[in-house]
């Protein structure tokens, strides 16, 4: 897939000042337990990996 | 590769099979049930047929299973059994009597109580003499006795049995199928079932001899075959190269079976699904009986037209009328599948309709739509109800699935397409509906089933650490299900300089790029390139990070007038409106911004930038030149 184009910053930007310290509250939601996606969040959650770890472990497993 | 041994029916079968037991997956319908292993076709029975009939007929001696137990209605209607799924895990007493019974009635189960159950006639082998030990004896040993007239007997059959009959001839014919032993299935369930329901049709099911593996809700069947669709659509189809299936969106599932409306609204984010909204709708006005009832009202006028012998059907009266319309309900199954695979003519035949009148006539596709517009009208109305109560606007809906027998209908799919955007997913745009394709909704659910169970037996096969919670985690009710999503959609915005933006860039004062949508389960990371350009004069680039509130825009555009024809008065008219819909995007909370300074590239950066949002809501965004030595930076936001 191509990569999206995106402008240049302009010359005058600077950052905006006071961000703010935390996203907007988070929702309670159900996950429907199917597929592979599942699987690897129930993964990364029983073994307590991040994500860049638990690719490491998937990578290893399919050689 | 080689041919397998002994003989697989109609080909569908993968080539190749050693004799290693399978796995498959069980859409098990109130009206209809079909299964499936893998992504590939739906299994037949020996009967050729891909959906089998939820229905057990006992005539004489004879068992009857599928379609043709379907047939017994009309002579034989007392001994035939419909109906049963949706009994299942339910008292007597919670079971409405009202129903009109077609079908052999549901009564109270003679010795258990609060059980339903079917009272049913069949002819039972006389006793044989007594026998001459209490061992198990040879069956060939009987072969000499001579055998008395079989004498008729009442057969009581609970929900559960009936159910275990049911699932074991599926198994059966799965078995011969595939030429080979079923060692686990995954059965799809509706939204409503709730913990007795699911007891009582693993308890079933085991009785079955089929290992349950999990009873899976429909929409996690669907949007395990969604998922797997859109891998096999990449792979292969230079389409959806160009214009790929976002892997988040939000899909609206439209299962229109033959009794009820299931409507579910789920989330997908990059394979993770949450349902956000169901709704349910079986009183009868939407679903393929009620667009059956359309049809044989249709047919029965017609056919009065034809012969003169008056016929009033659904609702009928007269003995003689429920028998002609059980005989027109049977038929219009072949006319609604002719309809569904062609605009031209679909007839419908019935000898001796009524009054020893054959009958034969035809319904083109245009005509029975007008005929179902009021179902047509009924499902539109269900789901802008589902939307309204989720808060969702039909604008928003990326993708519709649809599901179940009655959603072959191309019909259906145009009476409710303004409600959606003009570039929805839907699997008629695709042309993938016809022939089984992969996005045939009479056979979307046992696929999906199916491969879940094939995930679910690769699971416990690999083994290691923690296997058994993993695998638990696929239970109903686990604690894994329990997940926290975004509430708001978090993206980079490229400020550009007011005087050179217009429109929507002008609206945010720059270039907007959602990395993290709203609703994605936590924890969650996404990983994106981009191409910056470098302006002349400064070799930095960057953006800022920002929540945002997404909207809808309606505009009214006044329509032109249309042109007076030659030689007419101009009429006066009121001039007419069209409402055009578009998302309206307004920046809510500033995160904090990411700058790169002194890239590499010359033109263009190509940087790569990596969100991850934890389970408590911590931002990390990590930015890097993809170049040799290109440069890094991060940025986190609180929680
Ligand atoms: N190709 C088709 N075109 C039109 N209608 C069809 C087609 N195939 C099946 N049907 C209709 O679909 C209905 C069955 O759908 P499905 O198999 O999804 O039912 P189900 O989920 O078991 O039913 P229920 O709604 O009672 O739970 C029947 O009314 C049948 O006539
Ligand atoms: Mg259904």
């Amino acid at each position: 897939m191509a990569a999206i184009s995106l402008p240049a910053l302009p010359a005058s930007w600077n950052p905006p000042s006071d961000p703010s310290s935390s996203i907007s509250s988070l929702n309670e939601r159900k996950l429907i337990p199917a597929g592979r996606a599942y699987l690897h969040h129930v993964q990364r959650t029983v073994h307590d990996l991040s994500f860049d770890a638990h690719d490491a472990h998937v990578e290893e497993e399919r050689k | 590769m080689a041919a397998p041994n002994g003989s697989i029916p109609n080909g569908s079968a993968a080539a190749g099979d050693t004799g290693a037991p399978a796995v498959v997956g069980i859409n098990f319908g109130n009206s209809y049930a079909s299964i499936a292993r893998g992504l590939a076709e739906c299994i037949a029975n020996e009967d050729g047929e891909r959906q089998i009939a939820c229905a057990v007929a006992f005539q004489g001696e004879e068992m009857y299973l599928g379609n043709q137990a379907k047939h017994q209605l009309v002579k034989n209607s007392q001994n035939t059994i419909t109906g049963f799924r949706n009994l299942l895990g339910k008292k007597f007493s919670e079971i409405p009597q009202s129903q009109i019974a077609l079908s052999a009635p549901v009564i109270q189960h003679p010795t258990e109580p609060d059980v339903p159950a079917y009272r049913v006639q069949v002819l039972q082998p006389a006793p044989s003499p007594l026998p001459k030990s209490a061992a198990h004896t040879p069956a060939a040993s009987n072969v000499a006795t001579p055998r008395s007239e079989p004498i008729s007997a009442e057969r009581i059959l609970s929900v559960s049995e009936v159910t275990t009959i049911f699932l074991k001839s599926l198994l059966q014919s799965a078995e011969d199928f595939l030429g080979k032993k079923v060692s686990g299935a995954v059965i799809s369930v509706p939204a409503w079932f709730d913990t007795p329901a699911r007891a009582a049709l693993s308890k079933a099911a085991e009785d079955a001899g089929i290992t349950v593996l999990q009873l899976l809700d429909e929409a996690g069947a669907i949007s395990v075959c969604t998922i797997a669709r859109d891998a096999d659509l990449e792979k292969d189809d230079a389409a959806s190269k160009e214009d790929p299936t976002p892997a988040d969106r939000t899909a609206l599932i439209v299962d229109i079976g033959a009794s009820a409306l299931e409507l579910a609204l789920i989330s997908l984010s990059s394979g993770l699904s949450t349902t956000l909204h169901t709704s349910t709708v079986s009183d009868g006005s939407v679903g393929g009986d009620a667009l059956d009832s359309a049809l044989i009202r249709f047919f029965a006028k017609d056919f009065t037209k034809k012969t003169k012998a008056p016929l009033s059907v659904a609702p009928s009266t007269e003995p003689q009328d429920k028998r002609a319309e059980a005989k027109l309900r049977l038929a219009v199954e072949h006319t609604k599948r002719t309809l569904s695979a062609s605009p031209g003519a679909a007839t419908c035949s019935v000898e001796s309709l009524k009054d020893g009148l054959d009958y034969t006539g035809s319904i083109n596709r245009m005509r029975f739509d007008m005929e179902a517009r009021a179902v047509y009208t009924a499902i539109g109305r269900s789901i802008s109800k589902l939307l309204e109560e989720a808060g969702v606007d039909g604008y928003a809906v990326d993708e519709v699935v649809y599901v179940g027998g009655s959603a072959c209908l191309p019909g259906v799919d145009e009476s409710i397409a303004d409600v959606f955007r003009e570039d929805v997913r839907t699997p008629f745009k695709a042309g993938t509906v016809v022939g089984g394709g992969s996005g045939d909704p009479t056979t979307v659910l046992a696929r999906g089933c199916a491969l879940q169970a094939e995930l679910l037996t690769n699971i416990a096969s690999a083994g290691g650490e923690k296997v058994d919670e993993i695998t638990g985690s696929f239970a109903s009710g686990s604690e894994h299900t329990q997940v926290k999503t975004t509430s708001r959609t978090i993206g980079l915005l490229v400020p550009v300089a007011a005087e050179s933006a217009e429109g929507s860039i002008a609206e945010l004062g720059g270039v907007f790029v959602p990395l993290v949508r709203k609703e994605t389960p936590l924890p969650a990371r996404r990983r994106n390139v981009f191409a910056f350009a470098i302006s002349p004069d400064n070799a930095r680039v960057g953006f800022e990070l920002w929540e945002v509130a997404e909207g809808i825009k309606i505009d009214r555009i006044k329509l032109p007038a249309p042109e007076p024809e030659e030689g007419e008065e101009p009429e006066e008219e009121e001039d007419e409106y069209e409402e055009v819909k578009s998302v309206t995007l307004a920046k809510e909370k500033y995160l904090g911004s990411v700058v790169l300074e002194d890239v590499k590239g010359s033109k263009e950066a190509k940087v790569e930038v990596t969100v991850s949002v934890s389970q408590e809501g911590k931002v990390e965004v990590k930015a890097r030149e993809v170049a040799e030595g290109g440069k890094e930076t991060s940025l986190s936001v609180g929680a």
